[in-house]
């Protein structure tokens, strides 16, 4: 890496808590409501970056449980192998894959959720 | 621009027998399809609050017209199901064009509203009754008074979903694996009947006694009836109550017990968790579409972008409803 702090997270939450702070505040309702989106948008971008290489490299080792070649342990290749009935869906160790797999993106994409929040407690 | 709507909106009351001024015209927000304003019409008699629902008048594969909307919902009032009067409607270029003019009913179709306001706290004790009653009066409604209405048969309902979401081409294994699950599930169980398709808050007026109307029929079709249930009971539409399984306010007991007060059909528990996976993954498809009309350049909108994300939403409701005992 040749960039400095702050980190691209570092900078994306910069801009958040600005929108939040000094400029939801200021906004008719409906413009306040589009900046809220924006804000959200804004920390998936965070969590992301924050998380992305651990997210990816634990999936990736779930994927190897199904998938066992390590260049098609892919969620492309998961996805063609549940369509062409090569993975069985009574598969406990498919089912688990789908469960874990799909915790990592929704901890990114909206940790509030409250089937996420139910799952995790 | 609302100025010449006024104008428009008088002549073709005039038109259809009703003299007056059409005064307080304004915009309300609606659906991404169809434009809905609401004024007051007024004459020496009396005076009223009504709405006027506008289409682009283009064909649509997922919404029905705007005139025939509003000639199904005559229809269905017959069925004492609570749907709003209509007052006149247009159809082709001329007068308004694609449009309806209705009654307005007094309520609040806000979902947040109708969930957390106290004023609602004795209408939410209700709804999931008589959400149940109303979708059993608009399913036993004969069919052959709705030839115009498109017919959906459930299997060819989930192949258009398939591929659409193929036509994406953004694999998601969650996805895949609900639609080869719904696949092995047995759907011959129930008689077509007319669907509402968007029965959810949202889409329903509630007053301070509960259901006041349905509205929004552009999604009606004649298919299995089950998908309004499901569609009623998945967590994308409770908004952030999900431990009330119906719309955020309900229990599915209540609500299986008002459709049992009105129709014959049994509906077991276990029949309505296959169409909670139907409906959320028929929601999961809406909001891929949703995203990929902003990414492909087709509508540019911060909130269109950000629906992308709530896809994970639908998958992780899928793997709890599939494996998890989710409800």
């Amino acid at each position: 890496m040749i960039f400095d702090r702050p980190t691209s997270a570092e900078l994306v939450e910069a801009v958040s808590e600005f929108l939040e702070k000094e400029i939801k505040t200021t906004l008719p309702n409906h413009l306040a409501f589009k900046t809220q989106i924006a804000i959200n948008v804004l920390n998936i971008v965070k969590r992301e970056q924050e998380n992305k290489e651990l997210l990816t490299k634990e999936s990736k080792e779930i994927l190897l449980t199904l998938l066992s070649n390590p260049e098609e342990a892919n969620i492309n290749q998961l996805a063609a192998q549940i369509a062409s009935g090569k993975l069985d869906l009574e598969d406990k160790k498919l089912q688990k894959a789908l469960i874990e797999i799909t915790k990592k993106k929704i901890s990114v994409d909206n940790p509030k959720y409250s089937t996420y929040k139910k799952l995790i407690k | 621009m609302s100025e010449e709507l006024q104008l428009k909106i008088e002549e073709f009351l005039l038109k259809n027998g009703s003299k007056g001024k059409v005064s307080e015209l304004v915009p309300l927000t609606g659906g991404a399809s169809a434009e809905t304003w609401s004024f007051t019409f007024s004459n020496k008699n009396k005076s009223e609050r009504m709405i006027l629902r506008r289409g682009s008048g283009k064909k649509s594969p997922l919404a029905v017209l705007k005139s025939e909307e509003a000639v199904i919902q005559q229809k269905v009032k017959s069925s004492g199901a609570p749907v709003p009067t209509i007052v006149a409607i247009s159809s082709g270029d001329k007068d308004l064009g694609d449009a309806y003019l209705m009654r307005l009913i007094p309520g609040e179709s806000i979902a947040r509203k109708i969930l957390r306001d106290k004023k609602f706290s004795e209408a939410r004790q209700k709804l999931a009754f008589q959400c149940g009653e109303a979708l059993a009066k608009i399913h036993s409604v004969n069919l052959n008074d709705f030839d115009q209405v498109p017919k959906k048969p459930i299997r060819e309902e989930l192949k258009r979903l398939y591929l659409t979401y193929r036509s994406f081409e953004q694999p998601l294994p969650v996805f895949e694996y609900a639609f080869k699950w719904l696949d092995k599930q047995d759907f011959t169980t129930r008689n077509d009947a007319l669907v509402h398709g968007d029965f959810r808050l949202g889409n329903l007026m509630i007053d301070e006694s509960g259901l006041a109307a349905v509205i929004d029929w552009e999604m009606v079709s004649i298919g299995n009836p089950m998908l309004d249930i499901g569609w009623m009971c998945i967590n994308s539409w409770r908004f952030g109550q999900s431990e009330k399984v119906v719309g955020g306010f309900g229990d599915l007991e209540e609500f299986l017990q008002g459709y049992s007060s009105i129709s014959d059909e049994k509906i077991d528990p276990e029949e309505v968790k296959i169409w909670q996976v139907l409906g959320t993954l028929r929601w999961g498809v809406i909001c891929l579409i949703q995203v990929y009309s902003h990414l492909n350049g087709d509508v540019n909108s911060l909130e269109k972008a950000a629906i992308g994300r709530r896809v994970s939403e639908t998958e992780i409701d899928l793997v709890d409803l599939l494996f998890l005992g989710g409800k």
